[in-house]
């Protein structure tokens, strides 16, 4: 059965998945819903400051209270996530497809080849991702293409280095060498026959990088070097409203159960996911 | 505690297996394994069971153990061990009974020993678990017992620094550790090749001698039982075909199943040489000289100084053990390994005559669809994401050779039809697929890129030998109808001898002996040459050659050379080695 076959089949595929991973798979879903229609759905507009009702607590005009400036929570909360969301699938992708290219490559050349990439792979993989990204914002700024350049790039040795392990065993299988003795070339032979056997491994490395992408650009922001203020967002709220969590608590929690919710549910879908494909990570020995 | 009677108390089976039926719960309906399978064990006699892969064998095997898949269940019927009804038994007795009173050995011991673990450590850890002592010395003597070379140091060593035989030998003398009375052999010589087979078989025989165990072998060869088994059981689709004395057996099956399994299994005595072999021309249309390979920074050559000619329409064999260098040659002349010094000509349908040296990706397109492989393992050969239509129209796409995607697919149904599958087979994918008809698929994709030289590496060591013998007389088939040469490597003097025109043997990377086929067999010259001759297995030949370590039987002069004895016979000059003609 190929992967689309088992895709398509959606009754099937729903079915066959356990609790958990429905409930991530919900809960993301749901972030990303609510993230696209927030334009919509949101009661108030999210940067209109109203000194009057500065830190009023929770009422029935604004069910979450309002921050300091006034501004209503719940509608911050809702916009809080878009900006995150897409820089988040915006560097996943782009880290888990570069990962997957250079990480097949890689196992494809072996030797000297393989040897270099790894190299230099391991010295990005000891540059703490934080860190790193602080600088690249301070030097470059916090626009939107640099962000998600940044993010990939940091990300990348982790999906390559996943992708190498699990590309190494069937490159040594016979309808590889079959394309090798047929004289093909390295990206048709990764293209049509290493991809699609390892497309369970990539999609599983898709779901855990894009938790650690959001939690990394969330904290980006909490350190003040995301997005500017006062646009909503999460990891900006919490820095924003930290101050005043004893008088409104809210500006700070709602926030961090809206991060905690989608990290959470991104987890689930990852680790259902593997099951589901049968992606055993410790029996492959990647990490 | 349930106690396990220390010693016999009479004559009495050791084991008994009573109308057993095993089934599993596949989505929503029954599946039986093995139904009303009955027989007995008794000390010191080996019983034999012999069927096709998915016969449920080594289901009844390891119901000896106690042993039921995941979600199998036993509908009817009992398995009693030493007097012990084993299913009944509660998970400490179950311990006790596995390993002490009832032993495994798996088929291959590769995978059956912990790889980073000493082989000694191993064996002690089997008699530890057992609270029986485990001194050095114990463990020296058990490594004694399976005659391992060096008993003393080998258990310092790690799996993969010993030999297959070796391994499997470790894991006999893991098994014989408790000195159990019963010991479940699963497929044991199935990984190993003819030499180290029939080494470590002759081992088994001796330890049921000495030991006085009960042994089941179970094996899909019938050679292999024929060499130790008292008598045989054969299965069928998990039913009971036919039991009996092992030698009534072999000469006088009752049933049509049983003859055929017989009657497909290769053999060396009794079977006329197929005598169209006048077809050849002199059309030489691949010439090897001095070749030496070396795999990329290996310190020694691989295949050293290889020679050969191949004509239109002929086939020749390449055999030797695992490691001669034999599916090096196939790779190299393949282009996935380069050659280090030698000449290889390659002269194509046309008479045009090309360079076989160098990578696949540099050579032209013209040569590279000239030589197609064929692999050995036909569950790895297939992409398993892919169609078979996909596969088999793939070389017609990176070649060139259809026009259009109608006339690839009508390509691609008369591919499939002449390998004997038919055009319907190109919607499915491999796991769809049985052993046999993946290996056909393989052939259909090599045929497709319409090659002169094919080249069949072990193409049929993993296959059942009914489905061999098929897979062989398509591989004849194809040949002569479109005019192939074929280059046919295998490990089996017994399998090649049907289909091969020349033989040529080699140990080391060198090649010891070469000669027409009936030469071969009726003047074999090298010792190496007569070592793989003595070690077929053939149904009803009950012989094992006497072999104690499975270690150099024969001694290779890195300074001899190949010796023309006449009549396209030669052989390599070592000691010992009559070279009149």
């Amino acid at each position: 059965m190929t992967l689309a076959t088992r895709l398509t089949g959606t009754r099937g595929f729903v079915s066959r998945l356990s609790t958990g991973t429905r409930v991530g798979l919900l809960l993301v879903g749901l972030t990303v819903l609510i993230a696209v229609l927030a334009p919509w759905i949101a009661p108030y507009d999210p940067v209109a400051t109203d000194s009057a009702h500065a830190l009023a607590g929770m009422s029935w005009s604004h069910w979450l209270g309002t921050d300091q400036y006034g501004r209503d929570i719940l509608s911050r909360t809702i916009e809080g996530g878009r900006y995150a969301l897409l820089v988040s699938a915006l560097s996943t992708t782009a880290a888990v497809v570069a990962g997957t290219l250079i990480g097949s490559l890689a196992a494809f050349y072996g030797r000297w080849v393989d040897g270099a990439i790894t190299r230099v792979l391991d010295a990005v993989l000891a540059v703490p991702a934080v860190l790193a990204l602080l600088l690249i914002v301070s030097v470059f700024g916090n626009g939107l293409p640099v962000l998600v350049l940044a993010i990939a790039v940091v990300y990348v040795p982790a999906v390559a280095r996943v992708v190498r392990g699990a590309a190494r065993p069937v490159l040594s299988s016979g309808y590889v060498t079959a394309a090798r003795a047929r004289g093909e070339r390295s990206l048709p032979i990764i293209g049509r026959e290493v991809l699609p056997n390892i497309l369970d491994t990539v999609l599983v490395e898709f779901a855990m990088r894009a938790s650690w992408v959001v939690l990394l650009v969330s904290t980006l922001s909490f350190l003040g070097f995301g997005v500017n203020p006062p646009t909503p967002d999460w990891g900006l709220m919490i820095q924003e409203n930290r101050t005043a969590v004893t008088v409104a608590p809210s500006g700070t929690v709602a926030p961090i159960c809206a991060l905690a919710l989608l990290v959470v549910g991104l987890n689930l879908a990852a680790d259902g996911l593997g099951k589901y494909f049968g992606v055993d990570r410790a029996r492959r020995g990647v990490l | 505690m349930t106690t396990m009677p220390s010693a016999p108390t009479a004559p009495s089976p050791t084991a008994v297996v009573e109308g057993l039926t095993i089934s599993y719960q596949a989505s929503g309906h029954r599946v039986v394994v093995a139904e009303d399978i009955s027989f007995s064990l008794r000390a010191g006699r080996t019983l034999g069971l012999v069927g096709e892969s998915g016969s449920g064998k080594s289901t009844v095997a390891r119901a000896l153990l106690g042993h039921l898949r995941d979600g199998s269940a036993i509908d009817a019927g009992t398995v009693t061990v030493l007097d012990h009804d084993v299913f009944a038994l509660d998970g400490e007795s179950l311990r006790r009974l596995r390993g002490e009173q009832v032993a495994l050995v798996a088929q291959n011991a590769g995978h059956a020993l912990t790889p980073s673990m000493r082989v000694g450590a191993q064996v002690r850890e089997a008699l530890l678990v057992h609270g029986l002592p485990a001194q050095r010395d114990r463990v020296e003597e058990l490594f004694r017992l399976v005659r391992l070379p060096s008993p003393e140091t080998i258990g310092g060593r790690y799996p993969h620094e010993l030999s297959g035989g070796q391994q499997q030998r470790v894991a006999i003398a893991m098994a014989v550790a408790t000195r159990p009375r019963i010991l479940v052999l699963d497929e044991p010589t199935t990984a190993l090749d003819v030499v180290t087979q029939a080494a470590v078989l002759a081992l088994v025989n001796d330890l049921i001698s000495d030991l006085g165990m009960s042994v089941l072998i179970v094996s899909h060869d019938l050679g292999v039982v024929s060499a130790v088994a008292d008598e045989v059981l054969v299965m069928n689709a998990g039913r009971p075909v036919e039991s009996g004395p092992t030698a009534r057996i072999m000469s006088s099956p009752q049933e049509d199943y049983t003859r055929m399994l017989i009657e497909a299994a290769p053999r060396i005595h009794g079977v006329p040489l197929p005598d169209d072999r006048d077809h050849l021309d002199d059309d030489v249309i691949l010439r090897c000289r001095g070749v030496d390979i070396r795999y990329p920074h290996a310190p020694n050559l691989a295949v050293r100084g290889f020679d050969l000619e191949l004509r239109r329409g002929e086939t020749v064999a390449i055999v030797g053990e695992s490691g001669s260098g034999k599916s090096t040659v196939a790779t190299a002349l393949a282009g996935l390994v380069d050659t280090e010094r030698g000449d290889i000509k390659l002269r194509d349908a046309d008479g045009t005559v090309h360079d076989l040296l160098g990578s696949a990706a540099r050579r032209t397109v013209t040569v590279r669809s000239a030589v197609q492989l064929v692999f050995q393992n036909a569950d790895l050969a297939l992409n398993p994401r892919r169609t078979v239509g996909d596969a088999v129209g793939r070389p017609l796409r990176v070649f060139g050779l259809a026009s259009g995607r109608a006339d690839a697919r009508a390509r691609v149904a008369r591919l499939l039809d002449e390998v004997g599958l038919g055009a319907e087979f190109a919607g499915r994918v491999p796991a769809q697929l049985s052993g046999g008809q993946r290996q056909r698929v393989g052939i259909a994709r090599a045929l497709a890129a319409g090659p002169t030289l094919l080249i069949a590496d072990e193409i049929t060591t993993a296959l059942d030998v009914s489905v061999q013998a098929a897979v062989l007389a398509l591989l004849d088939e194809l040949r002569r109808e479109h005019a192939l040469s074929c280059l046919f490597i295998s490990h089996d003097l017994a399998v090649v001898r049907s289909i091969a025109d020349r033989i040529v043997v080699m140990k080391d990377g060198h090649i010891v002996e070469a000669a027409p086929t009936d030469r071969l067999f009726t003047d074999p010259r090298h010792p190496y040459t007569r070592t793989l001759l003595e070690a077929v297995l053939e149904p009803g030949h009950t012989e094992l050659p006497a072999s104690d370590v499975d270690e150099e039987p024969v001694a290779i002069d890195p300074r001899a050379s190949l010796v023309d004895l006449g009549g396209g016979h030669q052989v390599r000059a070592d000691e010992g080695v009559d070279t009149d003609a």
